[in-house]
């Protein structure tokens, strides 16, 4: 039985969520949804119920929010993405119902955020940490995207003979085109938020500590001219349309490869999941530096793609320690 | 591979669904899928438990390795006869979960030697193994086991099946290579139990989720539901005391 939904702030703000954390500013309708599935912050499907829940109550309000905001509230991580443990569940129960199922919520999110400004909200994002596979595409339907320079990302799936299946390719090849989508998808590695920002896939890059401030700024520039700025995004997409059904085309395509990973695959994921468990109990290096070890120990990277990093700018470099 | 007459059951069995409403206006997910989905916070609270995540991210010390097989070793002891417990009270409405029962079983006999041979690689003799008192939280998951198979619904005891084999695919893997890693033990030696599940019940799985996707009955679908949930709970006991 689904709840009923909620009623102005007071209803939006008052359901007892478990991995999100909810601030309201009345003064410019602005939303804060700080993620904070801890210890590991990853999609779980706790929070993908919950932030399910909060588009839901946004949507019922028309109106109410003019602003969407979500952070983070665990320290260096935005997102690492999928639930691993429950990705090695699911594949090795050969549970592929289950695989669409969860990228099709995952999916379901992306395509809110996608709508967004035809419900009148515009959408900013703060990375300040890692953000992996589906964390990324979490961010790129967002209006602003904003990375502190620690910030560090990509889409690790190939590494494992996966591929980032909820918005990854069609969102990477709007914003910053095919070659780059190519390069990043097929390539594994992960870029500095300079890196990203060199893609056109971050608008803002701010030394550390200075995301929220910039927060701030982007809401406070866009709030005198949201209609016109909304109107524009709206255009915006309708000029460079993403499909609802290309991304569920390829959510299926995405479940039926995970069912087709080997113990071998499955065991480089639990070498990530490993590593987040070393990062989320204080240790200084986490998935970010076993992805770095094993896109060495793979050697894929600029073989595979015949991207030359070289040819596209002196500021950018390899992200590898 | 199983026997005959479970691959039998595999092919009356594939792809059965149930229908009906879900909260996010998809088809009703089948069994395995609906468990999942409504005992995901009990794995992730057994997953992220903090000596569990220093467990499989740092490894272990000796001494905690060998509290583990201790108490790992009177589970794995009650494995069968819970199972029996349960088979016994199947009655011919259930007969290939019985039957399904009685495949498992075989395929689990004596795995509680393995746990005393890991044991004797990490210093623990067979008659100290033997003699630990398991602790209070071993005895009230054993506990919860028998008395769910006898009272609340037998297919409990593919609740209690269900987290044992998440357990052993999912995190055993991991676990095996933490404790490898911190003992320097060499391949299968005082991990064999641990590891070996890993692979093993991978294929169990799979099987695991055929048979579930059979319950059909709202009131053993609840009783599994419960088994996972109190099993996932005093596991964490378990690895939160040692």
């Amino acid at each position: 039985m689904e709840p009923p939904p909620a009623v102005g702030v007071a209803g939006l703000l008052g359901r007892p969520y478990k991995t999100l954390r909810l601030e309201w500013s009345s003064e410019l309708r602005l939303l804060r949804a700080r993620l904070a599935v801890k210890p590991i912050q990853c999609f779980s499907l706790s929070v993908m119920a919950e932030m399910r829940q909060v588009t839901d109550d946004i949507t019922a309000n028309p109106g109410l929010v003019r602003h969407l905001v979500m952070t983070s509230d665990v320290p260096g991580v935005f997102n690492f993405g999928g639930d691993l443990a429950l990705f090695v569940l699911l594949v090795r129960a050969g549970d592929v119902e289950s695989l669409k199922l969860y990228a099709r919520r995952c999916v379901d999110l992306v395509w809110w955020l996608e709508n967004a400004a035809n419900l009148g909200i515009h959408t900013t994002v703060l990375a300040q940490g890692d953000t992996l596979g589906g964390g990324l595409e979490c961010v790129m339907p967002f209006h602003k995207v904003i990375f502190e320079r620690s910030a560090q990302a990509g889409f690790p799936e190939v590494l494992f003979n996966l591929f980032p299946g909820m918005g990854a390719w069609d969102f990477t090849i709007r914003k910053a085109g095919l070659a780059v989508a190519n390069e990043m998808i097929l390539s594994g590695r992960l870029y500095t938020a300079e890196e990203l920002h060199y893609r056109r896939l971050v608008d803002v890059v701010v030394d550390d500590g200075q995301g929220e401030a910039a927060i701030e700024k982007v809401v406070q520039e866009v709030d005198p001219r949201l209609r016109g700025t909304l109107a524009a995004l709206r255009a915006q997409r309708l000029a460079v349309p993403i499909r609802h059904e290309t991304l569920m085309h390829i959510v299926d395509l995405w479940a039926e490869t995970a069912l087709g990973l080997t113990d071998r695959d499955l065991r480089l994921m639990e070498r990530l999941a490993r590593a987040q468990a070393r990062k989320a109990g204080g240790g200084d290096e986490g998935a970010v530096e076993e992805i770095k070890r094993l896109e060495l120990e793979s050697a894929w990277g600029d073989r595979r793609t015949g991207f030359d990093r070289r040819a596209t700018g002196g500021s950018d470099r390899r992200a590898r320690g | 591979m199983r026997t005959r007459e479970y691959k039998r059951i595999q092919e009356s069995w594939g792809g059965a669904r149930t229908t009906g409403p879900l909260s996010l206006g998809l088809p009703m997910p089948a069994f395995f899928a609906d468990l999942v989905m409504r005992t995901d916070e009990d794995r992730r609270a057994f997953e992220t438990h903090p000596v569990l995540m220093d467990a499989v991210a740092n490894g272990v010390s000796v001494e905690r390795y060998r509290a583990l097989l201790l108490e790992l070793y009177h589970v794995v002891w009650h494995f069968n006869p819970v199972c029996a417990a349960a088979a016994s009270r199947l009655d011919d409405r259930w007969q290939a979960i019985r039957h399904f029962l009685y495949e498992h079983m075989h395929e689990e006999l004596g795995h509680e030697d393995w746990v005393l041979n890991d044991l004797e690689a990490v210093g623990v003799t067979r008659g100290d193994a033997r003699a630990h008192a398991p602790s209070a939280h071993t005895l009230t998951l054993a506990g919860y086991n028998y008395w769910a198979a006898d009272r609340r619904h037998p297919c409990s005891a593919l609740g209690m099946l269900y987290v044992l084999e998440v357990i052993a695919s999912v995190y055993g893997g991991p676990f095996a290579d933490a404790v490898r890693e911190s003992l320097l033990l060499d391949g299968e030696r005082g991990v064999s139990f641990i590891g070996s599940h890993a692979t093993l019940d991978q294929q169990h799985m799979a099987e695991l989720r055929q048979v579930l996707n059979r319950v059909d009955d709202r009131e053993a679908q609840a009783a599994v539901v419960e088994s996972v949930r109190v099993n996932f709970h005093h596991f964490t006991r378990i690895v939160e005391a040692l």
